[in-house]
């Protein structure tokens, strides 16, 4: 085992070093200080603010009004490896951190950036740092490392005994089997692998004004509550929704990815949530469509529409719609230039896009927590039926579904065969579910999984695999996509639901998805 | 055979494929069957076949529908009363159905028809896609919370589950209103009683469910209040011995019963 495992490390690097070298970064790694926000910085945060990115620009609207970096805990480093909340929450990236700038900043550092701290920014705090090998799933698709305790503990603190057992089937980082931090280590931990998700927009992401209510709907189980008011929460923020609230989601945070050596004060908890929930971010240029923000434009782009939209709306329906266009970009004119007729053409591919998202039905099949909801397996249905939620795309609270991003056989893995370049980057586990209970409706009692994902805080079968969705919002700043990192690109992201659900989209709905999202 | 006995089968044989043909208005129809997804321009519909002949058992709606579809990969336990109402995409309907996804999962059960002409759904109560703004079925569109009754005496509450399993997405509005009663009445003493249960098929087959699931239902819906707000720790009993079934409305033998006293 440790010999493979060796030579999966040395396959990473190798990987790592030929991307490294292969990146052309979209922005510039000379005018670094523009769009990078390193810990203890001390500029003013701006009411507003917009940032290149490959196919525009996002903008970032602050709705209370600038802000002194300096002395803010979201911005100062306040734990030992020297990192802060912005660390991972860039604002050119969409308050998250796209692949394309952890590699620029290797390269501008020479890999000292806090971001590369070994307790996560490595594949295991065991490896060298400084070898782009220790940090390849960072390196190559945004990934940080998250350790979590196995079995499971409960809010009570006391551990969960969990509906299945888990093996260790393929640990290519080398962490789940290690002495220390490995599963049946001294730490009895075990590592996956996510991107962070943005710290924007967060009013709607941790609304409560739909479908929260002490028992979660998906599943008749008890929802997390809010611990200062005692009141439940959506459970919508993190990929397995393990935290209740954005200041229980700082504590953590600051516990784990910043190595503090105490904990944060209630002050510093209450300035961090309050400016995470004056943060509205979307793509506010478009390189094909133009400006997204024009008085008579479409009302649901640009991120003014996010500080002006209502949160908790489900839009799922042609009053609210999730992302409101009014087919503004219908039928538009061709236009007098080349210019013009260009744009046009663009934004009525957008448009298109916007109606494959919300009227194209497919069948959506052997999705844990969608099928099995009331729905029917399958069930004939849009994209907007899971990304239902007015503005954002999340699904309603509590929204773990298993799309298979994590899976097998959904999960995107490199062909096995004799002549592989590249080899599985991430861990492999085995889930057997207990005998006795039910079997997970859609895989039965045995489950091979890159990453448990919400079976790891609840313990439950059904669960193994089901991720959070996230937010559409600011897509083009911060690729790559899922919560594995799976999907380089947009397209890739369709191209796995094409896949997936067996959609059969043609190339050009493909390309008018892809456009849709970009413009988000 | 003699040729008068052979005309004999024969009649029987007519007799039987005209009674699996036309089973009458009102008769009560249980069995354990794949379901069949049919394909249509709109929804598609829910079938399932049994001794001949084709059922209709519901359209895809949504999650606010009092009967929702089952699911492919899984027999479907059917309890219905047959009824008068022309065939829905060429199935016989039944009017109340009652259908529970079995646990296990049954890779025979895999077929979905593509759409025919013959047979059409409209738009009612919700598209394919986005709806027109409400969920199909929500009982109170206007929005304003229905007024409570004034709660006197002892207070009952069956929760229903489907076949061998426990609390689903089915259950949060049950759970709700206990929780509610409790506060309101407000309850001194509560008791949660785990129902396992059993039917009687058409065929004459007793399905009874697992031991042992009586118990599980009646301790994790005491968990759930519990960490809900339930003020007064619950008794907690079980009845989970060889159950019967007599064929009719057998699905609400799988429950708990939750009584709740104001003193």
């Amino acid at each position: 085992m440790n010999r493979s495992i060796n030579l999966c490390v040395f396959l990473l690097a190798c990987t790592a070093t030929t991307l490294l070298m292969a990146e052309t970064p979209s922005r510039s790694a000379e005018k670094l200080r523009e769009w990078w926000w390193p810990p203890g910085d001390g500029r003013v945060f701006p009411a507003y603010v917009e940032y290149d990115n490959e196919l525009g620009r996002l903008g970032i609207v602050n709705a209370n009004g600038p802000i002194e970096t300096a002395g803010h805990p979201f911005f100062e480093p306040l734990g030992t490896n020297g990192r802060a909340c912005v660390s991972c929450h860039q604002p050119a990236d969409g308050m998250s951190l796209s692949v394309a700038s952890i590699r620029q900043i290797w390269e501008a550092t020479n890999g000292t950036d806090p971001i590369f701290a070994p307790i996560d920014g490595m594949n295991c705090p065991n490896l060298p740092p400084g070898d782009p090998a220790s940090h390849s799933l960072l390196l190559e698709r945004g990934l940080f490392r998250i350790a979590l305790p196995w079995p499971p503990i409960g809010d009570d603190g006391q551990p969960i005994e969990p509906e299945f057992t888990l093996e260790v089937v393929r640990d290519p980082t080398g962490c789940n089997t290690d002495p220390v931090y490995g599963i049946d280590g001294e730490r009895r931990e075990i590592s996956v692998y996510r991107r962070p998700r943005p710290a924007a927009n967060l009013r709607y992401v941790v609304s409560t004004r739909f479908g929260v209510s002490p028992f979660i709907g998906k599943t008749g189980m008890l929802a997390a509550v809010d611990p200062e008011t005692g009141l439940p929460v959506n459970m919508n923020m993190m990929a397995d929704a393990r935290e209740p609230t954005l200041k229980t989601q700082a504590q953590s945070a600051a516990r784990t990815h910043m190595e503090v050596a105490k904990p944060l004060t209630p002050e510093q908890l209450e300035k961090i949530r309050e400016f995470e929930l004056q943060l509205y971010a979307a793509q506010v240029y478009s390189n094909g469509a133009g400006r997204l923000d024009e008085p008579d434009g479409p009302s649901g782009l640009g991120p003014r529409a996010l500080e002006r939209g209502q949160d908790g709306v489900l839009g799922n329906n042609t009053t609210r719609y999730v992302i409101p266009m009014e087919n503004k970009w219908a039928n538009l004119p061709e236009g007098d230039t080349p210019e013009e007729r260009e744009r046009n053409a663009f934004r009525e591919s957008v448009q298109r896009g916007h109606d494959v998202f919300f009227f194209r039905t497919f069948w959506i099949r052997d999705a844990m927590h969608i099928n099995t909801v009331g729905l029917g397996n399958p069930a004939k249905r849009t994209c907007a039926t899971c990304h239902g939620m007015h503005m954002t795309g999340m699904d309603t609270a509590n929204g773990w579904m298993d799309l298979g991003t994590t899976n097998h056989p959904w999960a995107l893995e490199p062909p096995e065969d004799p002549w592989a370049k590249k080899l599985p980057e991430l861990p492999l586990f085995k889930i057997t579910c207990r005998e006795d209970l039910p079997p997970h409706p859609f895989y039965g009692r045995v489950i091979y999984t890159q990453d448990p994902g919400r079976a790891l805080i609840s313990g439950k079968c059904e669960d193994v695999g089901a991720i959070v969705m996230q937010q559409f919002r600011g897509l083009a700043a911060r690729a790559p996509y899922f919560s594995n990192g799976s999907a380089a690109t947009l397209r890739e992201l369709v191209d796995f639901y094409d896949r997936r659900f067996n959609m059969r989209l043609t190339e050009q709905e493909r390309i008018d998805l892809v456009n849709f999202l970009s413009v988000l | 055979m003699t040729g008068r006995a052979h005309r004999g089968a024969v009649l029987l044989l007519l007799i039987s494929s005209a009674a699996q043909a036309a089973p009458a208005p009102g008769e009560r129809i249980s069995f354990v069957s794949c379901p069949i997804v049919r394909d249509t321009r709109t929804v598609p519909c829910w079938l399932a076949e049994y001794d001949g002949e084709t059922y209709y058992l519901t359209i895809q709606t949504d999650v606010s529908a009092p009967v929702t579809p089952p699911m492919l990969g899984h027999l479907v336990l059917v309890e219905g009363v047959v009824s008068d109402a022309p065939r829905i995409c060429g199935g016989i309907v039944l009017e109340p159905v009652r259908l529970s996804v079995m646990p296990e999962i049954d890779a025979n059960c895999n077929t979905l028809l593509p759409a025919d002409e013959r047979y059409t759904i409209d738009f009612n109560p919700r598209p394919p896609g986005p709806s027109a703004g409400r969920l199909a079925f929500a009982p109170n569109p206007s929005g304003q919370p229905e007024p409570r009754p004034a709660l006197e005496g002892p207070q009952t509450v069956d929760v229903y589950f489907d076949f061998d399993r426990g609390v689903s997405f089915r259950h949060p509005s049950d759970l709700m209103s206990i929780v509610r009663i409790a506060r309101d009445l407000p309850a001194r003493r509560v008791r949660i009683t785990g129902v396992r249960g059993a039917h009687l098929l058409s065929d004459g087959t007793l399905l009874r469910e697992s031991a042992g699931v009586g118990q599980r239902r009646a301790e994790e819906v005491a968990r759930l209040l519990r960490g809900a707000g339930l003020e007064v720790e619950p008794e907690i009993d079980w009845i989970d011995g060889e159950a019967e079934a007599d064929g009719i409305d057998d699905w609400r033998s799988r429950r708990v019963t939750v009584v709740l006293f104001p003193d």
